[in-house]
């Protein structure tokens, strides 16, 4: 166990409960489920830390009928009365087939993911049968590998890990590439390393292409590195010296890159072309036009369209940022809307009503980024497995409270939303 | 003969050499790289007459041809700096105008393709291309140029060298195809259609892949065209059409007889603007290609230009079954040897 990871304004004692107690976790207190050597168990408020009242998704609630004819199709199915464990969760996500309506977001290069903590998360997501995206500048940053030590490469590392701890049907490894990671060709790199050809010989790699993020919107990457650090990679990146020429730390500044309408198109299709045994997945941050950003990625033929709500990101960014730039989730899916396609939704997920209500808007898998971290900072071996436990429990209950018995079935109905939820987008821009 | 090509790219792979000796003293190497030799002269009396200049080619620099289908590039330390070997000279052969007007080279190129094309017969990771480059072309003077020079060449061998012919195996009848008449052109739309409709899952959106060129080729009784490639499936510097949009002024080449693409060209993009754009498009990042752009913003030549596999090349006239065997040192992707 460690605590070397803070992650203010997100709910983290609730994720490093459930890493610990797995799905008990779930329930209260009072209930009595494995408090005995862990002391009291706090009830899992939707008011307690990270909790916060803006937040529309978290507003949204989840209203089960009372009349459920799926339900009668079920017990007809069974001969008995159907249980919330007989609801199933397998889905397809990108082109993969997952146990579960989950997938583990990149963690980027930020020190809080660096090192074991990359392989263990890999590793879990890997026996879970979840698809694994790994981030950006891990290449940039850490370097790829020389000949001869494949074992020290964080991004193979992960990958190898994955690979090890799965099964040759569910879940796969997604590698993300940002603009400035197409100097390094990450992609190249990966697509023609041995390391890779199981995955690519069962169909389980795809590549991401990162538009952008949910912490950052319109801004690249920004990450902290020690003077040394920064001077291997000079010739690569800008730096800035925002803490000053005695600080010890220098900012490494990313573009985001340049995208429009044609150029988000073309670089699709260029990645089906050159990668065809790879899937293509495409992360977009919360633009106001998101929507059309996702129509446009869906038609140039992407597996599969991330959105970052503005909640979103490990990633390190200015604190004005965080508080005031970006779309919220909810209203990404809003202005998506329902779709046939693909859509994958992040944003302060880590439990069951937030990951159904997003389901229910639209998306067809939820990610897991920063609560995946600090389940796997809580405990390296099963952190992240017992996370996972008590969010599929959950999902399970309640989907089948309202009547249904996949997780796919879930739909606007199941939600009570806002007044004004069908209203045209407010900001200009938005397709 | 052209079943038995198409065919062999789905069995188990040739036995490759165990060692350079056993290569190097087989008779049919060396049949195939006496053949090879002479289609090197005569490469370069016929462009040589036509008023092209030889160009020794660049081996490494700080870009190079973006990956193509999936390719890797080896990075060289130049002093500190992240360098390039070649896995093509394009940026080169257009900045090669601004000092002649016709050029070519005799290009080393190294490419670590996908590991799944080791066995397609037609990919080496190290290899050679017969580079061409001509100021103020277009397209069509292009393929003219291509279809004249590898009719010539042919010719040259088939007068020429009957016994290394006859020594290889090689189906003379089915070679002397390439005599009947001028190359057929087919769209990539087109050629895409054929392939669906034979019952190949091609992407439209994309490079006619390994196996449906192969179809198409063992489909041919001569060398023909395939053009206008669609974005998306090329690189920056091949020049989109301005009057059709998202279709490209660039062709391939294909082989007869299943032997497959043996050249690609293209009209260039020269415009600066334009060349940022696609940079973009292709998801590069301009930064990167610093010499090249300040280059087209003070002007490159329009130009259109080629590069034909040597090594595809031979095996096409020499009837051999891969590309490797018309390399002394053959270098297969993910297989270690000399």
């Amino acid at each position: 166990m460690s605590t070397a990871l803070v992650a203010d304004g997100f709910p983290e004692e609730q994720v490093r409960q459930r890493a610990r107690q797995g799905a008990g976790a779930v329930f209260p207190a009072e209930a009595g489920y494995g408090t005995g050597l862990l002391g009291a168990v706090p009830a899992p408020s939707p008011e307690g830390a990270g909790y916060d009242p803006e937040d529309v998704l978290e507003r949204i609630r989840i209203v089960p009928p009372v009349f459920m004819p799926e339900r009668l199709k079920k017990l007809i199915d069974l001969a008995r009365e159907p249980l919330y464990s007989d609801v199933e969760l397998d889905t397809v996500i990108g082109g993969f087939t997952s146990r579960l309506p989950l997938y583990v977001s990149a963690f980027g290069s930020t020190r809080a993911a660096s090192h074991d903590l990359g392989e263990a998360a890999g590793r879990q997501a890997g026996a879970l049968g979840v698809p694994l995206v790994i981030g950006e500048n891990v290449v940039p940053v850490n370097g790829y590998r020389s000949a001869g030590e494949a074992g020290a490469s964080p991004l193979l590392g992960r990958i190898a890990a994955y690979a090890e701890a799965a099964d040759d049907e569910h879940g796969g490894v997604v590698v993300q590439q940002s603009t400035e990671d197409a100097d390094a060709e990450v992609w190249n790199l990966v697509y023609s390393d041995p390391v890779t050809e199981p995955l690519l010989a069962t169909g389980r790699l795809a590549f991401e292409l990162k538009v952008g993020q949910g912490a950052k919107p319109g801004l690249g990457g920004l990450t902290l590195l020690d003077r040394e650090t920064a001077e291997q990679v000079a010739e690569q990146y800008s730096l800035d010296e925002v803490f000053g020429a005695g600080s010890g730390q220098v900012l490494r500044v990313a573009s985001p890159g340049t995208f429009t309408e044609e150029i988000l198109r073309q670089q699709i299709r260029l990645m089906r072309n050159n990668f065809p045994r790879a899937r293509v997945w495409v992360k977009l941050h919360p633009g106001r036009d998101v929507a059309h950003a996702a129509a446009t990625a869906w038609a140039a033929g992407a597996d599969s369209v991330t959105v970052d709500g503005a909640e979103g990101g490990t990633a390190w960014a200015p604190t004005g940022f965080l508080a005031h730039v970006g779309l919220p989730l909810a209203d990404c899916l809003r202005r998506v809307g329902r779709t046939d396609h693909c859509l994958l939704a992040s944003g302060r997920m880590w439990e069951g009503t937030r990951a159904v209500k997003a389901l229910a808007l639209g998306a067809r898998a939820v990610g897991l980024g920063r609560a995946a971290l600090l389940a796997v900072d809580e405990d390296r071996e099963a952190g992240l497995t017992r996370l996972v436990e008590a969010l599929a429990l959950e999902l399970r209950m309640l989907t089948s409270a309202v009547g249904k018995y996949h997780v796919n079935a879930l739909a606007p109905e199941d939600l009570l939303l806002p007044d004004r939820w069908e209203g045209p987008p407010a900001a200009p821009g938005a397709a | 003969m052209t079943v038995t090509i198409a065919e062999a790219v789905d069995e188990a792979l040739l036995p490759f050499p165990s060692s350079p000796d056993a290569h190097l003293t087989d008779p049919l190497t060396r049949a195939t790289l006496r053949v090879q030799s002479h289609m090197l002269t005569a490469t370069r009396a016929f462009l040589t007459a036509r008023g092209f200049q030889e160009l020794l080619p660049p081996i490494i620099g700080p870009v190079t041809d973006p990956g193509i289908r999936g390719s890797k590039q080896v990075d060289v330390d130049f002093y500190g700096h992240k360098y390039k070997m070649m896995t093509s000279a394009i940026l080169y052969k257009q900045a090669s105008l601004l000092a002649f007007d016709k050029i070519f080279y005799i290009a080393p190129n190294v490419r670590l393709e996908p590991l799944e094309t080791a066995v397609t017969h037609r990919h080496l990771a190290e290899f050679h291309q017969i580079d061409v480059e001509i100021r103020d072309a277009r397209r069509e003077d292009a393929m003219d140029l291509a279809e004249q020079l590898v009719t010539h060449v042919v010719a040259e061998v088939v007068s020429r060298m009957p016994a290394e012919l006859d020594l290889l195996g090689r189906d003379t009848d089915a070679l002397r195809e390439i005599f009947a008449g001028a190359f057929g052109r087919v769209g990539h739309q087109q050629a895409t259609a054929e392939l669906i409709g034979l019952g190949h899952p091609q992407d439209p959106a994309a490079e006619i892949d390994w196996q449906g060129e192969e179809i198409v080729s063992a489909r041919a009784d001569r060398p023909f065209f395939i053009t206008d490639y669609p974005k998306g499936s090329r690189g920056f510097y091949d020049k989109e059409n301005t009057e059709q949009p998202g279709v490209l002024r660039n062709f391939d080449l294909i082989a007869p007889e299943g032997y497959g693409e043996l050249a690609s060209g293209s009209e260039r993009e020269h415009d600066y603007a334009t060349l940022v754009t696609r940079m973009r498009e292709t998801g590069e990042n301009p930064a990167k290609y610093g010499w090249y752009l300040d280059l087209a913003r003070r002007g490159i030549p329009a130009s259109s230009g080629f590069g034909i596999g040597l090594e595809r090349f031979t095996r096409y006239v020499t009837g051999r079954q891969a590309a490797w065997q018309a390399s002394a040192y053959p270098k297969l992707p993910g297989v270690v040897s000399a």
